[in-house]
Protein backbone atom coordinates (compact mmCIF):
# COMPACT_ATOMS: atom_id res chain seq x y z
CA UNK A 1 0.00 0.00 0.00
CA UNK A 2 1.60 3.55 -1.02
CA UNK A 3 2.11 5.59 1.95
CA UNK A 4 -0.23 8.16 0.35
CA UNK A 5 -2.80 5.90 0.91
CA UNK A 6 -1.77 4.59 4.31
CA UNK A 7 -2.14 8.45 5.41
CA UNK A 8 -5.60 8.61 4.10
CA UNK A 9 -6.92 6.11 5.77
CA UNK A 10 -5.46 7.09 8.77
CA UNK A 11 -6.84 10.53 8.54
CA UNK A 12 -9.95 9.46 8.12
CA UNK A 13 -10.27 7.15 10.53
CA UNK A 14 -9.51 9.71 13.05
CA UNK A 15 -12.12 11.88 11.43
CA UNK A 16 -14.53 9.28 12.14
CA UNK A 17 -13.22 8.76 15.66
CA UNK A 18 -13.81 12.42 16.18
CA UNK A 19 -17.52 12.42 15.77
CA UNK A 20 -19.02 11.61 18.57
CA UNK A 21 -15.94 11.97 21.60
CA UNK A 22 -16.23 15.82 20.62
CA UNK A 23 -19.68 17.08 21.58
CA UNK A 24 -20.03 19.30 24.14
CA UNK A 25 -17.06 22.70 23.45
CA UNK A 26 -15.67 22.98 26.52
CA UNK A 27 -12.54 24.66 25.35
CA UNK A 28 -10.69 25.47 22.23
CA UNK A 29 -8.74 22.13 21.99
CA UNK A 30 -12.39 20.54 22.06
CA UNK A 31 -13.52 22.95 19.49
CA UNK A 32 -10.85 22.26 17.11
CA UNK A 33 -11.30 18.22 17.60
CA UNK A 34 -15.53 19.08 17.55
CA UNK A 35 -16.78 18.08 14.11
CA UNK A 36 -20.50 18.67 15.52
CA UNK A 37 -21.88 21.75 14.13
CA UNK A 38 -21.26 24.96 16.02
CA UNK A 39 -22.24 27.74 13.83
CA UNK A 40 -24.98 29.05 15.46
CA UNK A 41 -25.39 29.01 19.49
CA UNK A 42 -25.76 26.69 22.45
CA UNK A 43 -28.77 25.27 22.80
CA UNK A 44 -30.32 25.45 26.78
CA UNK A 45 -29.13 22.09 28.02
CA UNK A 46 -30.58 22.84 31.51
CA UNK A 47 -33.89 21.42 32.34
CA UNK A 48 -34.01 23.44 35.50
CA UNK A 49 -33.05 26.89 33.35
CA UNK A 50 -35.27 26.23 30.44
CA UNK A 51 -38.66 25.24 32.97
CA UNK A 52 -37.86 28.36 35.27
CA UNK A 53 -37.37 31.10 32.58
CA UNK A 54 -39.63 29.34 30.05
CA UNK A 55 -42.98 29.51 32.50
CA UNK A 56 -42.56 33.40 31.50
CA UNK A 57 -40.81 33.50 27.97
CA UNK A 58 -38.85 31.95 25.70
CA UNK A 59 -35.57 30.71 27.68
CA UNK A 60 -33.37 32.26 26.07
CA UNK A 61 -29.96 30.62 25.60
CA UNK A 62 -26.96 32.45 27.85
CA UNK A 63 -24.77 32.44 24.94
CA UNK A 64 -27.15 35.32 23.37
CA UNK A 65 -25.54 37.43 26.24
CA UNK A 66 -22.28 38.37 27.81
CA UNK A 67 -21.63 37.17 30.93
CA UNK A 68 -21.86 41.00 32.45
CA UNK A 69 -25.48 41.31 31.42
CA UNK A 70 -26.57 38.00 33.12
CA UNK A 71 -24.30 39.33 36.28
CA UNK A 72 -26.78 42.12 36.00
CA UNK A 73 -29.91 40.54 35.07
CA UNK A 74 -29.89 37.57 37.62
CA UNK A 75 -29.99 39.26 41.04
CA UNK A 76 -32.46 38.91 43.47
CA UNK A 77 -33.13 42.68 43.43
CA UNK A 78 -33.11 42.96 39.62
CA UNK A 79 -35.57 40.00 39.25
CA UNK A 80 -38.07 41.64 41.79
CA UNK A 81 -38.35 44.05 38.14
CA UNK A 82 -37.85 41.65 35.62
CA UNK A 83 -39.17 43.80 32.32
CA UNK A 84 -41.90 45.22 34.99
CA UNK A 85 -42.65 41.57 36.31
CA UNK A 86 -41.96 40.37 39.48
CA UNK A 87 -39.44 37.04 38.43
CA UNK A 88 -38.64 36.04 42.26
CA UNK A 89 -36.93 32.81 43.02
CA UNK A 90 -35.73 30.51 45.89
CA UNK A 91 -31.68 31.70 46.23
CA UNK A 92 -30.78 28.13 45.80
CA UNK A 93 -32.69 27.93 42.14
CA UNK A 94 -31.23 31.65 41.33
CA UNK A 95 -27.88 30.17 41.96
CA UNK A 96 -28.14 27.09 39.70
CA UNK A 97 -29.41 29.92 37.17
CA UNK A 98 -26.63 32.21 37.51
CA UNK A 99 -23.88 29.14 37.48
CA UNK A 100 -25.90 27.98 34.09
CA UNK A 101 -26.05 31.43 32.72
CA UNK A 102 -22.43 32.48 33.12
CA UNK A 103 -20.95 29.00 32.15
CA UNK A 104 -22.72 29.35 28.72
CA UNK A 105 -22.57 33.18 28.53
CA UNK A 106 -21.21 34.36 25.28
CA UNK A 107 -17.53 35.21 25.43
CA UNK A 108 -17.70 31.75 27.31
CA UNK A 109 -18.72 30.25 24.16
CA UNK A 110 -17.11 28.35 20.76
CA UNK A 111 -20.46 28.51 18.78
CA UNK A 112 -19.57 31.25 16.09
CA UNK A 113 -22.99 33.17 16.57
CA UNK A 114 -21.80 33.28 20.51
CA UNK A 115 -18.50 34.57 19.72
CA UNK A 116 -19.67 37.21 17.25
CA UNK A 117 -22.26 38.66 19.95
CA UNK A 118 -19.39 38.47 22.53
CA UNK A 119 -17.01 40.61 20.16
CA UNK A 120 -19.75 43.04 18.97
CA UNK A 121 -20.15 44.35 22.85
CA UNK A 122 -17.47 46.65 24.09
CA UNK A 123 -15.40 46.08 27.32
CA UNK A 124 -17.37 47.12 30.32
CA UNK A 125 -20.78 47.69 28.29
CA UNK A 126 -24.01 44.99 29.97
CA UNK A 127 -26.49 45.29 27.40
CA UNK A 128 -29.50 44.19 29.62
CA UNK A 129 -31.85 43.05 26.39
CA UNK A 130 -30.66 40.62 23.67
CA UNK A 131 -32.14 43.27 21.15
CA UNK A 132 -29.57 46.02 22.32
CA UNK A 133 -26.70 43.73 21.27
CA UNK A 134 -25.02 45.68 18.19
CA UNK A 135 -24.75 42.25 16.63
CA UNK A 136 -28.37 41.63 17.24
CA UNK A 137 -29.52 44.91 16.07
CA UNK A 138 -27.24 45.13 12.74
CA UNK A 139 -28.72 41.74 11.47
CA UNK A 140 -31.84 43.34 12.08
CA UNK A 141 -32.10 46.40 10.79
CA UNK A 142 -33.06 46.03 7.41
CA UNK A 143 -36.20 44.09 8.64
CA UNK A 144 -38.92 46.51 8.59
CA UNK A 145 -40.98 47.50 11.32
CA UNK A 146 -44.37 46.56 10.10
CA UNK A 147 -43.20 42.64 9.78
CA UNK A 148 -42.37 42.90 13.58
CA UNK A 149 -43.77 45.60 16.02
CA UNK A 150 -46.43 46.19 13.15
CA UNK A 151 -47.16 42.57 13.28
CA UNK A 152 -49.62 41.41 15.64
CA UNK A 153 -48.45 37.49 15.43
CA UNK A 154 -44.89 38.88 16.44
CA UNK A 155 -45.45 42.75 18.20
CA UNK A 156 -41.34 42.86 19.00
CA UNK A 157 -38.40 41.20 18.75
CA UNK A 158 -37.94 39.99 21.81
CA UNK A 159 -40.31 37.24 21.06
CA UNK A 160 -37.01 35.62 19.26
CA UNK A 161 -39.19 32.25 18.31
CA UNK A 162 -42.28 33.85 16.69
CA UNK A 163 -40.04 34.10 13.31
CA UNK A 164 -36.46 32.07 14.25
CA UNK A 165 -38.69 28.61 14.05
CA UNK A 166 -35.91 26.65 15.31
CA UNK A 167 -34.85 29.05 18.10
CA UNK A 168 -34.95 26.17 20.71
CA UNK A 169 -32.39 24.47 19.19
CA UNK A 170 -29.89 27.48 19.28
CA UNK A 171 -30.63 27.88 15.30
CA UNK A 172 -31.03 31.54 14.26
CA UNK A 173 -30.16 31.25 10.45
CA UNK A 174 -32.13 33.01 8.03
CA UNK A 175 -33.27 29.40 6.26
CA UNK A 176 -34.96 29.01 9.12
CA UNK A 177 -36.73 32.31 9.78
CA UNK A 178 -40.71 32.52 8.83
CA UNK A 179 -42.11 36.03 10.02
CA UNK A 180 -46.04 35.21 10.47
CA UNK A 181 -47.94 36.71 7.96
CA UNK A 182 -45.27 37.69 5.66
CA UNK A 183 -44.31 34.29 3.70
CA UNK A 184 -42.25 36.20 1.16
CA UNK A 185 -40.27 38.57 3.64
CA UNK A 186 -36.93 38.16 2.00
CA UNK A 187 -38.38 39.90 -1.45
CA UNK B 1 -71.55 69.01 -21.61
CA UNK B 2 -68.52 68.99 -23.95
CA UNK B 3 -66.78 70.15 -20.96
CA UNK B 4 -67.80 68.13 -18.47
CA UNK B 5 -66.61 64.83 -20.57
CA UNK B 6 -63.41 66.22 -21.03
CA UNK B 7 -63.05 67.05 -16.92
CA UNK B 8 -64.25 63.36 -16.22
CA UNK B 9 -61.41 62.12 -18.86
CA UNK B 10 -59.34 64.18 -17.02
CA UNK B 11 -59.53 62.94 -13.99
CA UNK B 12 -60.24 59.58 -15.27
CA UNK B 13 -56.65 59.86 -16.44
CA UNK B 14 -55.25 60.83 -13.81
CA UNK B 15 -56.63 58.25 -11.41
CA UNK B 16 -55.40 55.66 -13.95
CA UNK B 17 -52.11 57.12 -13.60
CA UNK B 18 -52.48 56.86 -9.98
CA UNK B 19 -53.43 53.38 -9.73
CA UNK B 20 -50.35 52.72 -12.03
CA UNK B 21 -48.09 54.62 -9.92
CA UNK B 22 -48.90 53.16 -6.78
CA UNK B 23 -48.39 49.45 -8.49
CA UNK B 24 -44.90 50.21 -9.17
CA UNK B 25 -43.78 51.96 -6.16
CA UNK B 26 -41.36 50.87 -3.63
CA UNK B 27 -43.96 51.21 -0.84
CA UNK B 28 -46.36 48.43 -3.24
CA UNK B 29 -45.75 46.06 -0.96
CA UNK B 30 -47.67 47.52 2.19
CA UNK B 31 -50.94 47.68 0.15
CA UNK B 32 -52.70 44.33 0.69
CA UNK B 33 -53.78 42.61 -2.33
CA UNK B 34 -57.34 41.04 -1.91
CA UNK B 35 -55.59 37.60 -1.96
CA UNK B 36 -53.45 38.82 1.15
CA UNK B 37 -56.55 39.70 2.56
CA UNK B 38 -58.34 36.51 1.96
CA UNK B 39 -55.15 34.58 3.00
CA UNK B 40 -54.88 36.64 6.60
CA UNK B 41 -58.40 36.05 7.10
CA UNK B 42 -58.94 32.21 5.97
CA UNK B 43 -56.30 31.52 8.21
CA UNK B 44 -57.05 33.75 11.78
CA UNK B 45 -59.14 31.15 12.95
CA UNK B 46 -55.84 29.11 13.00
CA UNK B 47 -53.69 31.60 14.10
CA UNK B 48 -56.33 32.01 17.15
CA UNK B 49 -57.00 28.10 18.26
CA UNK B 50 -52.83 27.82 17.74
CA UNK B 51 -52.41 30.32 20.58
CA UNK B 52 -51.41 28.19 24.06
CA UNK B 53 -53.44 30.76 25.74
CA UNK B 54 -56.60 31.01 23.95
CA UNK B 55 -56.55 27.08 23.78
CA UNK B 56 -56.06 27.01 27.68
CA UNK B 57 -58.76 29.47 28.12
CA UNK B 58 -61.27 27.28 26.04
CA UNK B 59 -60.39 24.54 28.62
CA UNK B 60 -60.90 26.16 31.52
CA UNK B 61 -64.04 27.78 29.93
CA UNK B 62 -65.28 24.89 28.99
CA UNK B 63 -65.12 22.93 32.47
CA UNK B 64 -62.05 20.36 32.02
CA UNK B 65 -63.69 19.28 28.63
CA UNK B 66 -60.93 18.89 26.26
CA UNK B 67 -60.98 20.32 22.51
CA UNK B 68 -58.26 19.82 20.46
CA UNK B 69 -56.43 22.43 18.84
CA UNK B 70 -54.95 21.71 15.27
CA UNK B 71 -50.97 21.93 15.77
CA UNK B 72 -49.15 24.07 13.35
CA UNK B 73 -47.57 22.40 10.79
CA UNK B 74 -42.94 22.57 12.08
CA UNK B 75 -41.78 25.12 9.56
CA UNK B 76 -39.47 23.09 7.09
CA UNK B 77 -36.09 25.06 6.31
CA UNK B 78 -35.77 24.92 2.68
CA UNK B 79 -33.74 21.97 1.49
CA UNK B 80 -32.02 24.15 -1.27
CA UNK B 81 -31.04 27.84 -0.72
CA UNK B 82 -28.08 29.80 -1.33
CA UNK B 83 -26.77 28.87 2.46
CA UNK B 84 -27.08 24.66 1.67
CA UNK B 85 -25.55 24.88 -1.85
CA UNK B 86 -22.35 26.92 -0.89
CA UNK B 87 -22.32 24.79 2.26
CA UNK B 88 -22.10 21.25 0.45
CA UNK B 89 -20.14 23.11 -2.52
CA UNK B 90 -17.28 23.76 0.58
CA UNK B 91 -17.56 19.98 1.75
CA UNK B 92 -17.47 18.71 -2.32
CA UNK B 93 -14.68 21.06 -2.98
CA UNK B 94 -12.68 19.34 0.69
CA UNK B 95 -13.22 15.98 -1.07
CA UNK B 96 -12.42 16.58 -4.05
CA UNK B 97 -8.94 18.45 -2.81
CA UNK B 98 -8.38 14.56 -0.96
CA UNK B 99 -9.23 13.07 -3.99
CA UNK B 100 -6.45 15.02 -6.17
CA UNK B 101 -3.96 14.43 -3.83
CA UNK B 102 -4.57 10.47 -3.74
CA UNK B 103 -4.39 10.24 -7.40
CA UNK B 104 -1.28 12.51 -7.70
CA UNK B 105 0.84 10.21 -10.04
CA UNK B 106 4.08 9.03 -8.73
CA UNK B 107 6.69 8.84 -11.05
CA UNK B 108 9.27 7.02 -8.99
CA UNK B 109 7.94 4.31 -8.16
CA UNK B 110 8.55 1.93 -11.65
CA UNK B 111 4.87 2.41 -13.03
CA UNK B 112 4.80 2.04 -16.76
CA UNK B 113 4.36 4.73 -18.59
CA UNK B 114 0.71 4.01 -20.09
CA UNK B 115 -0.14 3.82 -16.56
CA UNK B 116 1.45 7.33 -15.22
CA UNK B 117 -0.34 8.67 -18.45
CA UNK B 118 -3.43 7.19 -17.39
CA UNK B 119 -3.22 8.84 -13.28
CA UNK B 120 -1.65 12.00 -14.86
CA UNK B 121 -5.20 12.36 -16.29
CA UNK B 122 -7.43 10.97 -13.45
CA UNK B 123 -5.48 13.58 -11.68
CA UNK B 124 -5.14 16.72 -14.05
CA UNK B 125 -8.92 16.61 -14.59
CA UNK B 126 -9.77 16.12 -10.62
CA UNK B 127 -7.72 19.04 -9.65
CA UNK B 128 -9.43 21.32 -12.78
CA UNK B 129 -12.93 20.52 -11.21
CA UNK B 130 -11.39 20.98 -7.71
CA UNK B 131 -10.64 24.28 -8.48
CA UNK B 132 -13.37 25.26 -10.66
CA UNK B 133 -16.03 24.12 -7.28
CA UNK B 134 -13.53 26.08 -5.25
CA UNK B 135 -14.65 29.04 -7.03
CA UNK B 136 -17.94 28.47 -7.38
CA UNK B 137 -17.89 27.52 -3.29
CA UNK B 138 -16.73 31.59 -2.98
CA UNK B 139 -19.08 32.99 -5.33
CA UNK B 140 -22.06 30.95 -3.55
CA UNK B 141 -20.76 32.21 -0.27
CA UNK B 142 -20.49 35.80 -1.58
CA UNK B 143 -24.10 35.78 -2.75
CA UNK B 144 -25.69 34.05 0.20
CA UNK B 145 -23.89 35.30 3.36
CA UNK B 146 -22.79 39.24 1.79
CA UNK B 147 -24.50 40.02 5.64
CA UNK B 148 -22.14 38.08 7.49
CA UNK B 149 -19.29 39.73 6.56
CA UNK B 150 -18.26 43.02 8.33
CA UNK B 151 -14.61 45.05 8.17
CA UNK B 152 -16.25 46.06 11.25
CA UNK B 153 -15.76 43.30 13.28
CA UNK B 154 -12.29 42.81 12.21
CA UNK B 155 -9.81 39.88 11.18
CA UNK B 156 -10.23 37.87 14.41
CA UNK B 157 -14.35 37.69 13.73
CA UNK B 158 -14.84 34.27 12.63
CA UNK B 159 -16.86 35.36 9.30
CA UNK B 160 -14.27 37.75 8.19
CA UNK B 161 -11.08 35.11 9.14
CA UNK B 162 -14.14 32.39 6.64
CA UNK B 163 -14.07 34.55 3.53
CA UNK B 164 -10.32 35.77 3.71
CA UNK B 165 -9.67 32.20 4.17
CA UNK B 166 -11.97 30.55 1.81
CA UNK B 167 -11.08 33.08 -1.27
CA UNK B 168 -7.17 32.47 -0.48
CA UNK B 169 -7.25 28.15 -0.90
CA UNK B 170 -9.87 29.28 -3.78
CA UNK B 171 -7.02 31.70 -5.41
CA UNK B 172 -4.60 28.96 -4.35
CA UNK B 173 -6.28 25.93 -5.95
CA UNK B 174 -6.22 28.00 -9.16
CA UNK B 175 -2.79 28.80 -9.35
CA UNK B 176 -2.14 24.74 -8.38
CA UNK B 177 -3.56 24.10 -11.90
CA UNK B 178 -2.65 27.31 -13.64
CA UNK B 179 1.43 26.23 -13.06
CA UNK B 180 0.88 22.17 -13.16
CA UNK B 181 2.52 19.81 -13.52
CA UNK B 182 5.72 20.67 -11.87
CA UNK B 183 6.36 24.01 -10.73
CA UNK B 184 5.78 23.12 -7.19
CA UNK B 185 1.81 22.94 -7.88
CA UNK B 186 1.54 20.21 -4.99
CA UNK B 187 2.60 22.33 -2.49
CA UNK B 188 0.64 25.13 -3.52
CA UNK B 189 -2.77 23.02 -4.23
CA UNK B 190 -2.24 21.57 -0.64
CA UNK B 191 -1.77 24.60 0.97
CA UNK B 192 -5.17 26.11 -0.85
CA UNK B 193 -7.12 22.93 0.54
CA UNK B 194 -6.20 23.26 4.02
CA UNK B 195 -6.72 26.93 4.15
CA UNK B 196 -10.22 25.89 2.92
CA UNK B 197 -10.59 23.59 5.99
CA UNK B 198 -9.61 25.72 8.35
CA UNK B 199 -11.93 27.94 6.64
CA UNK B 200 -14.59 25.70 7.57
CA UNK B 201 -14.34 24.80 10.20
CA UNK B 202 -14.03 28.30 11.76
CA UNK B 203 -17.83 28.59 10.97
CA UNK B 204 -18.83 25.25 11.07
Amino acid sequence: MQNKYKVAALLAGLLSLNVPCALAEDNFGMWLVNFGRAKEVKPVTSEQYRSECGECHFAYPPGLLPEQSWQKLLTAEALKDHFGDNAEMDKQTLEAIRSYAFENSAEKSWYKRSRKIAKSVADGEAPLRITEVRYIKRTHQDIPEKMIKGNKDVKSQSFCNKCHTQAAKGIFDEDTVQIPNYPDWED
Amino acid sequence: MKFDMRLFGIAGSVLLAILSGAAHADAAPDMLSSTAIYTQDSKSYLLASNDTGVVAGQNASAGGLTTTAVQPAEYEPPLFSGSNAHKYLGLSTLALVALTAVTAPEEDEGTTPSTTSKTQGTHQSLGRLTAAMAAATVTTGLLSHWDDFAWEDGLTDPDNLHVLLGTAGALLMLNAVSKAPGNGHPGTGIAGGAAMAVAIKLTW
